[in-house]
């Protein structure tokens, strides 16, 4: 699949809806054809990952077509790209790129030196340089979209002191169980306006020096790594991840889906007329919910990107077996729970998920797509991993966009 | 969200400098000769709240971070928590028990993006969470928090 050009599909499809007159469209004549829509679905697959990082589970992946800015001819398709809701912004894997024979040019800031980033993920932080590419997901292009690399060959230079210390540094693609990350989370940058003007420099981009010093310093929002769907040109304001729920409770080998470009913007992203949740998110993407009736809520949030349910209940046992380290076992299982969400501000719905959380250690050997995977988080936040999409339409409205009557940035399912 | 203030002490301003990016932070299991200096280094606003068990420290810095320490009466620091725009350098604020907590991430079979984390360590545990632009978590030792006082308040 490496170096399809980007014209297969759309060949194919005008070949399909203009019975076989493969070529020029808008062919002389009386008749004026409509353009036929974009091509907005991209295709997911749960599945153990690549080959160098098998054994992963409830990862969403899809491939990525990448070029260099401006190149029709450098590209390369990525396959196993994880794709995260609870980011914003397309990561690769440098010794990916390398193999795939693709080679993208890094920005450099205000002072001619190169912009590198650094992002802290729970267990670890990326590092590496920003570049430019042109980017497809199905029929959808991005232009000179800011990305980052994961210097896994560490070919640039070393991340600063503080990058990487608060786990490990997690480039590569045994660490991070994909040859990238797409984000399409709720907001246009990754980092925002709080990488623009602050006082003193958030340490997650970095100028660096021809030596090797890289200093902290602020950026502007066209400058930093973005939300690819922003950048298209139609059904830009959001996406919709859909995915079956896996037919075996103890899990399945593959489930495929799909995630959707635009809300409300074609016909097969359609807002329902009814039944839809929407939770309105802070500026720091967060809705609250309720565990289980507790007497406080958490920040909460949807995200693809974790591949279990996050919560902090004291009266579940912890797995002990090496393989489900961080997770629950419940003696008894599956045990049922819930979790009420609420939206903030005027996206302001309310509603109740009741999920079961299985023993990990009933799963079937060699599944990928485990539906009742729980892991053991912190008092500070609540997080709706893979579990929660399996057998959900899952709307992620980005920030500064309006789908229908609601304004991102929300959640919705 | 946990953040009502502490209503039977007012919080009195110990330095209000310019605030300054956070560079050293006082661990855990640190003492007072440790607090006071990294609060003499920091130069940022600090403000301390004596409580009935402990005192609470808050660190403010200019990049957002916000930095609680929890000092018991002998002055040894039994929990901190944190919530700001990046995470702050653990090395840091875990101290001594940061070599067991990256021991700990490594035995994970799949750290990968947890975006949620609870790490129960032989001395202490440590939770964090949360994405760019918006980070909290906290760590405390269990047999080190005074009477009277509940992991529910270490926020």
């Amino acid at each position: 699949m490496r170096k399809i050009t980007q014209f297969t599909a759309a060949a194919a499809l005008g070949a399909a809806l203009l019975g076989g007159c493969v070529g020029n469209n808008h062919a002389s004549g009386s008749v004026v054809v409509p353009p036929p829509p974009i091509v907005n679905a991209l295709a997911v697959t749960v599945d153990a990952g690549p080959a160098a990082a098998a054994g992963q589970i409830n990862h969403a992946y899809v491939t990525v077509k990448v070029c260099a800015a401006g190149s029709q001819t450098q590209c390369a398709s990525i396959d196993h790209v994880l794709l995260d809701t609870g980011s914003s912004g397309l990561r690769l894997v440098r010794s990916v790129l390398t193999a795939a024979g693709l080679t993208l040019a890094g920005t450099t800031d205000a002072q001619g030196q190169a912009l590198e980033e650094c992002v802290a993920f729970g267990g670890g932080e990326t590092w590496g340089p920003v570049a430019l590419a042109d980017v497809t997901l199905a029929g959808e292009h991005a232009s000179h979209l800011p990305v980052q690399i994961m210097d896994d060959t560490a070919a640039g230079p070393p991340p600063p002191a503080g990058c990487g210390a608060n786990g490990t540094l997690i480039n590569g693609v045994g660490g991070f169980g994909a040859n990238g990350l797409l984000g399409v989370g709720l907001f246009a940058q990754d980092c925002g306006p709080g990488c623009v003007g602050a006082a003193a420099p958030l340490p997650v981009y970095f100028g660096c020096a021809a030596n090797g010093t890289c200093v902290a310093e602020n950026v502007a929002l066209t400058a930093q790594v973005t939300n690819p769907v922003t950048l298209f040109a139609a059904d830009n304001n959001g996406v919709i991840v859909d995915l079956p729920p896996p037919v075996n409770a103890n899990g399945d080998t593959s489930v495929a889906g799909q995630v959707l470009f635009g809300i409300g913007t074609q016909t097969d992203n359609a807002l329902p007329p009814t039944g839809l949740t929407v939770l309105g998110t802070d500026a720091n993407g967060y809705f609250t919910a309720t565990y289980n009736g507790a007497a406080t809520s958490l920040p909460a949030e949807i995200d693809s990107g974790t591949e279990s349910i996050q919560l902090d209940d004291p009266t579940i046992a912890h797995c002990t077996a090496a393989a489900y380290l961080g997770y629950y076992c419940p003696a008894v299982a599956p045990l049922a729970v819930s979790a009420t969400n609420m939206g903030t501000g005027a996206n302001n719905g309310v509603n109740t998920v009741n999920f079961a959380i299985a023993d990990p250690n009933t799963f079937v050997a060699g599944a990928a797509a485990l539906p009742s995977l729980a892991g053991v988080g912190g008092s500070t936040q609540f997080v709706w991993g893979m579990p929660f999409f399996y057998g959900r339409k899952v709307y992620v409205g980005i920030e500064q966009h309006s789908a229908g009557s609601f304004t991102g940035p929300f959640n919705a399912y | 969200m946990n953040d009502r203030a502490p209503r039977h002490f007012a919080p009195w301003i110990l330095a209000f400098g310019w605030l300054a990016a956070c560079p050293a932070h006082a661990a855990l299991g640190g003492d007072a000769a440790s607090v006071a200096a990294d609060a003499r280094g920091l130069g940022g606003a600090v403000s301390v709240t004596p409580m009935q068990t402990y005192e609470l420290r808050e660190i403010i810095c200019a990049d957002g971070l916000r930095v609680r320490e929890f000092l018991d009466r002998a002055g040894s620091v039994f929990a901190v928590a944190w919530s700001g725009p990046v995470l702050p350098d653990l090395r840091q604020l875990l101290g001594s028990d940061y070599g067991a907590y990256r021991r700990a991430i490594a035995a994970l079979d799949r750290p990968g993006l947890k975006r949620e984390l609870r790490v129960v360590l032989p001395d202490a545990v440590v939770e964090l969470g949360g994405h760019l632009r918006a980070y909290a978590g906290r760590a405390y030792r269990p047999a080190a928090i005074p009477a009277g006082i509940t992991v529910a308040d270490l926020h």
